[in-house]
C-alpha cells in the first residue's frame, strides 16, 4: 500500500513538472528494483499506481473541458463512445507500468546474490 | 533461469516502451498521446478561454485584441508592425499546426512527418518546383520595402507564439503525428501562396488533349472542344467594346507535335473548384448603395482554410478572411470598399516536349542549338529512413517533371516534358492584398491589382461612392490562338511565351449598363476580345443562373443576396428536361421506372438534400454521358478527354442528328432517344442496387453526402456524410469534397454592414467548441452578421472579451 502511494505521488509530481509520459514506466521500475518483494508485487504496484493516477487525471480532464476532444479521439479509434478513451488511457498506464514494475523486480533478483 | 527471466522481462518492457513511444503507420504514439498530463487530454476547450494579458517583448506599443462571440479577433494596433506581428501571433495561436502542415505539404516535406508513404507525393511537389517558385516569390517580396516589413513582422509574431509553446500545449495533430513545430520563415508564407496557385491553376489537360487530337483530328476538336463554348455568358458582358488590338498573330497553328499517351496507374487529379462573385450597383439595391458578394469554392477541410479577422491600425481597418500563414485580409472589406475573388481559369501552365542530347540530360535542344540544363538536387528527408536525393532538371521553360519511363504521380503529367508555369516567376501578390486592405476608391483598387500575377482571379469590386467593377486580373501569357491547348515543342522558339497580355488589356468592366458585374469561373470575354487566354473554362450553368437572377431583381437587400448564395436551381436539369422527359414519356417503363419518371416530372429542378429527384437526375445524366461518349472516347491506350457538359447539352438540345449519339460498338444505329431510354433504365437499376427500391434512401443529401475532411485526413477530426443541398455547377456549389469555403455579403454605405460564414470555425483545436461550430448553419445557408468595430472600447453584446498584448514596459 505504501509502495503504491509513493509511486503514485512521485509520478504525479514528475508528470506535473515535465511533459514525459514514460515516468509511469521509470517510477515503478525503480521502486520495484529497490523495494518489491516479488515480481507480481512490482506488477501490481505499477499497474494500480499508474492506472489510478491516469484514471483520476483523465476523468478530471473529461469533466473539465476535454469531453469534446475525447469524443473526437474515440471516433479516431472508431470507439464511438467518448468515455472509452478513459478506459484506453487506464489500460495504457496499467500495462506499461505493470510490466516495468515486474521487470524492475527481476533485475533486483540478479543483484541480490 | 532468473537471468533469462530478467532478460525477457527487460525485453518486453523495452518493447512496450518502444510501441507506446512511437507512431506505427497510422497508429499514433499511444503513451504520449494518452498521457493525461500532456497528451490529447490537454487539448481541451480551455483554449477558448480569453487570456487578459500577454507580454510580447517585440511589440512597440500596446495591442488590443477584441474577441467576439464567434472567436473572431479584432486586432487594434498603434502601428503596422504591431498589427502584423499580432496577426501572426494570434493566427498561430489558433491555427499553428494547419499553417505548418500545409507549408510542409507544399514544400514536399511530408515524408519527414509520416515516413515513406508520402515519398512519391513529396517527389512530385519538388519536381513541379514549388520551393523554387516560393524562393522567387521571397525575392520579389524582399524587393518591396512595404511587403518586406509586413511579412517580417508577421513572421516574428508566429515565432513569438511558437517559442511560448510548451509540450502539453502543442496542437493535437503534433501529438498524433509525433513531431514538433519548427521556426516560421518568410518562405513558408510564400509556399502557402504557391499552394493556392497550384490549387487553382495546376489542373492541366494539355496532355490528354494532345492524344485526343491525335485520335479525332482537328475538325472534331473544334466541334467538341470549342474555343467559344455554347451557351456562353462571359464575365464581361457581350457588347462591351474593346479599344485595343492584340499585336499577336492570331492565326491558328496547323501542326503540333505528336505524342503517344501512355496509360499509367497514377491517379486522376481531382477537380471541383470554382467560385461565385458579384456586385450590384446602387440602382438595383434598396439602400441605394452597392452590395458585393463572394463565395470561393475550395476543398472542404477542417480546420477551415480561412481565418476570419479584423485588422485595425491608424492606416487600415479591414475585415474579412485571411489565409492562416499569410498576413493581411485576402477577401473582405473596409469602410469604403469591398472586394472578392473567383478563379480566373485562364491558362498559365503549358508543357514543352524536351529533346535531350543523351541520357545524362545535361543538354537539351532549343532553337537549333544544344543548351545546358540546370540541375537542382532536392533532399527529401524520410522519417525513420535514409534521406532520398532527387535531381530535378530545369530547362529555360521550367522543370522537367517526369522523365520518359518514370511513372507520373498524376496521370495528366506528360513524361519528358518541361513545365512552363506563371507561378514560377517572381511575384508579390501579398502587396495587392496589403493595398486592397487600405484602398478607398476604384483608383486604389486598380493600383493594387498591378502587383497581382498568379493565380489569376476575377477580382470583383464595389465602393461607397457607387462604383462596381470586375477585372480578370493576373499575368497572362501572350499567346497565339490555341497555344498551350496541346503539348508544345520545347525546341521551337515560336512555341515559347514571349510576353504578357498588357495588364490594362485584361478583360474588365466598370459600371456596366445592366447594373451588376459577376463571375463564376466562366470564359472571361466573348469572341470580340482581342487576346486568346485559354479555352477550358468552367461550364456556363452557375454564371448564367447568377446573371438570370440578378437581371430580374430590384430593391435588392443583403438578405436577398444571402438567399441567392444558397440558390439551388439546377439549370442543367431545367434546360434538358423538356427534351429528355419528352423522350421518356413515349417509352414503356416498369412501375418503378414510372415512379422515378414521375419524381422527375414533378420536380422543380432544385437540388435540395431532402428530394429524390436530384439523385435520379444526376445518375441519369451520368449514365447518359457514359452512353454518348464511352464508345467515341475510349481507345486502346486509354480514354480520351470527354467534352465539357455544355457541349453535351448543346448536342442534345440542338444537334439531335449528330453522329456521337450512335453507339459505335453496335451494328444498329442508335439515336438520342435510344440512349436516353437506356440511360434512364440503367440509372434506376444502379440506384436500386445501391440504395434499395425507390424511397427515402434515394434522397440527394444521403446518396451524395458531403465530407469536410481533416487537413491531414485524420479520421474523427472531420465532419462527414453531411446532408447538403446544391452541386458543383449550381450557385450553392456544395459537392462531395468541395464547396463555398466562405460566403460573404457586404453592403456599402455610410456604415458598412456585412454577413459571412465558413464551413468550420475559428479554432484549429479539435477540442474547442469553435472548431466546427458553424458547419450546421453553413449547411442551412445561414450567414452571421460580421462585427465591424472602430474602437477597442466599443460596447457590443457580441463581444466576448479582450486580450491586451504589450511589450515589456
Amino acid at each position: 500500500m505504501i509502495g503504491l502511494i509513493i509511486c503514485f505521488l512521485l509520478m504525479l509530481l514528475l508528470h506535473i513538472f515535465t511533459p514525459f509520459w514514460w515516468w509511469i514506466m521509470i517510477v515503478p521500475f525503480v521502486y520495484s528494483l529497490l523495494k518489491a518483494k516479488s515480481g507480481w508485487e512490482g506488477f501490481r504496484i505499477g499497474m494500480f499506481s499508474a492506472g489510478l493516477l491516469w484514471l483520476i487525471m483523465s476523468v478530471y480532464a473529461y469533466l473539465t473541458g476535454s469531453k469534446t476532444i475525447a469524443a473526437r479521439i474515440s471516433q479516431m479509434f472508431q470507439l464511438e463512445i467518448p468515455w472509452l478513451t478513459i478506459i484506453v488511457t487506464v489500460l495504457v498506464a496499467a500495462i506499461a507500468a505493470g510490466i516495468s514494475g515486474m521487470a524492475g523486480y527481476s533485475i533486483k533478483t540478479l543483484l541480490r546474490r | 533461469m532468473k537471468w533469462v527471466r530478467a532478460f525477457l522481462l527487460l525485453l518486453v518492457t523495452a518493447a512496450v516502451f518502444w510501441i507506446l513511444n512511437n507512431p506505427h503507420g497510422i497508429i499514433p504514439p499511444m503513451g504520449k498521446l494518452f498521457n493525461p498530463f500532456a497528451g490529447f487530454w490537454q487539448n481541451s476547450n480551455k483554449s477558448d478561454k480569453i487570456v487578459e494579458e500577454i507580454v510580447l517583448p517585440e511589440l512597440q506599443d500596446i495591442v488590443h485584441v477584441v474577441w467576439d462571440v464567434r472567436r473572431v479577433p479584432h486586432i487594434f494596433a498603434k502601428n503596422d508592425h504591431d498589427l502584423y506581428f499580432a496577426q501572426g501571433y494570434i493566427t498561430a495561436k489558433d491555427r499553428l499546426w494547419q499553417m505548418e502542415f500545409q507549408t510542409h505539404s507544399v514544400a514536399g516535406r511530408l515524408s519527414e512527418i509520416v515516413g515513406k508513404r508520402a515519398l512519391e507525393y513529396d517527389r512530385f511537389q519538388r519536381r513541379i518546383g514549388m520551393v523554387y517558385a516560393a524562393e522567387n516569390s521571397v525575392r520579389a517580396l524582399n524587393e518591396n520595402q512595404e511587403s518586406k516589413a509586413v511579412i517580417t513582422a508577421y513572421t516574428s509574431g508566429v515565432n513569438a507564439y511558437i517559442k511560448s509553446l510548451s509540450k502539453k500545449e502543442l496542437p493535437l495533430e503534433y501529438k498524433i503525428l509525433d513531431y514538433f513545430p519548427e521556426t516560421w520563415t518568410v518562405i513558408k508564407s510564400a509556399l502557402l501562396l504557391k499552394y493556392m496557385a497550384w490549387d487553382l491553376t495546376g489542373s492541366s489537360s494539355d496532355y490528354i488533349m494532345t492524344q485526343t487530337r491525335e485520335a479525332l483530328g482537328d475538325s472534331v476538336m473544334e466541334q467538341l472542344f470549342p474555343y467559344y463554348p455554347p451557351f456562353m455568358n462571359p464575365v464581361v458582358p457581350t457588347g462591351v467594346s474593346w479599344d485595343f488590338k492584340s499585336n499577336m498573330d492570331q492565326k491558328q497553328r496547323e501542326e503540333y507535335i505528336n505524342i503517344h499517351r501512355v496509360n499509367t496507374n497514377s491517379k486522376e487529379s481531382q477537380y471541383g473548384k470554382g467560385s461565385n462573385n458579384w456586385a450590384v450597383s446602387g440602382n438595383l439595391t434598396k439602400s441605394g448603395y452597392p452590395i458585393l458578394c463572394n463565395d470561393p469554392h475550395l476543398g472542404l477541410n477542417l480546420p477551415s482554410i480561412w481565418y476570419e479577422i479584423q485588422l485595425i491600425s491608424p492606416d487600415v481597418n479591414a475585415y474579412g478572411v485571411s489565409l492562416p500563414g499569410a498576413p493581411a485580409v485576402i477577401i473582405g472589406f473596409n469602410s469604403e470598399i469591398a472586394w472578392g475573388l473567383t478563379n480566373a481559369g485562364s491558362d498559365v501552365l503549358d508543357w514543352y516536349k524536351i529533346k535531350f542530347k543523351d541520357s545524362t540530360r545535361k543538354e537539351y535542344f532549343y532553337d537549333g542549338e544544344w543548351h545546358e540544363t540546370k540541375l537542382r538536387v532536392e533532399e527529401i528527408k524520410v522519417r525513420g529512413e535514409k534521406t532520398v536525393l532527387d535531381t530535378v532538371c530545369y530547362t529555360r521553360h521550367g522543370p522537367v517533371v517526369y522523365h520518359e519511363g518514370e511513372e507520373p504521380f498524376y496521370n495528366n503529367i506528360p513524361a519528358g516534358s518541361a513545365m512552363r508555369w506563371a507561378a514560377h516567376d517572381p511575384s508579390n501578390e501579398l502587396q495587392t492584398f496589403h493595398m486592397l486592405n487600405r484602398a478607398k476608391s476604384y483608383e486604389d483598387y486598380l493600383e493594387a491589382l498591378r502587383f497581382y500575377d498568379c493565380p489569376g482571379q476575377n477580382l470583383v469590386f464595389a465602393d461607397k461612392s457607387g462604383d462596381i467593377a470586375i477585372w480578370h486580373n493576373g499575368k497572362f501569357p501572350l499567346r497565339w490562338k490555341g497555344q498551350g491547348r496541346y503539348l508544345l515543342d520545347g525546341s521551337n522558339l515560336d512555341d515559347e511565351w514571349k510576353d504578357w497580355v498588357p495588364r490594362e488589356h485584361n478583360p474588365h468592366v466598370k459600371n456596366p449598363d445592366r447594373g451588376f458585374v459577376s463571375s463564376a469561373n466562366q470564359i472571361p470575354a466573348d469572341s470580340d476580345y482581342p487576346y486568346y487566354l485559354g479555352w477550358d473554362y468552367v461550364s456556363f450553368e452557375r454564371g448564367t443562373r447568377i446573371n438570370e437572377l440578378l437581371s430580374a431583381m430590384k430593391d435588392i437587400t443583403p438578405e436577398d443576396m444571402i438567399e441567392m448564395q444558397s440558390d439551388v436551381m439546377n439549370l442543367r436539369a431545367r434546360m434538358l428536361f423538356p427534351r429528355l422527359l419528352d423522350i421518356l414519356r413515349a417509352k414503356s417503363l416498369t412501375p418503378e421506372e414510372k415512379q422515378s419518371y414521375e419524381e422527375l416530372k414533378n420536380w422543380n429542378c432544385k437540388n435540395r438534400a431532402e428530394l429524390i429527384a436530384p439523385t435520379i437526375f444526376e445518375y441519369f445524366w451520368q449514365e447518359l454521358c457514359e452512353r454518348i461518349w464511352n464508345d467515341d472516347m475510349n481507345t486502346d491506350s486509354g480514354s480520351l478527354k470527354r467534352p465539357n457538359s455544355e457541349v453535351t447539352i448543346d448536342l442534345i438540345l440542338n444537334q439531335p442528328e449528330c453522329p456521337y449519339f450512335d453507339d459505335k460498338t453496335t451494328a444498329d444505329k442508335e439515336t438520342l432517344d435510344d440512349l436516353a431510354y437506356q440511360a434512364f433504365q440503367s440509372a434506376n437499376k444502379k440506384l436500386t442496387e445501391e440504395f434499395g427500391s425507390i424511397g427515402q434512401a434515394w434522397v440527394w443529401g444521403k446518396t451524395r453526402g458531403t465530407d469536410i475532411r481533416h487537413v491531414a485526413q485524420i479520421p474523427g477530426l472531420g465532419r462527414i456524410n453531411l446532408e447538403t443541398n446544391g452541386n458543383s455547377y449550381i450557385i450553392n456549389a456544395i459537392s462531395k469534397y468541395f464547396g463555398p469555403s466562405w460566403r460573404m455579403v457586404v453592403t456599402l454605405g455610410p456604415e458598412v454592414r456585412a454577413w459571412g460564414i465558413c464551413p468550420g470555425g475559428q479554432s484549429g483545436n479539435p477540442g474547442s467548441r469553435f472548431y466546427d461550430n458553424a458547419v450546421d448553419d453553413w449547411i442551412k445557408g445561414k450567414a452571421y452578421e460580421l462585427l465591424y468595430l472602430k474602437s477597442p472600447d466599443e460596447e457590443n453584446p457580441d463581444i466576448a472579451g479582450k486580450t491586451k498584448l504589450r511589450g515589456v514596459k
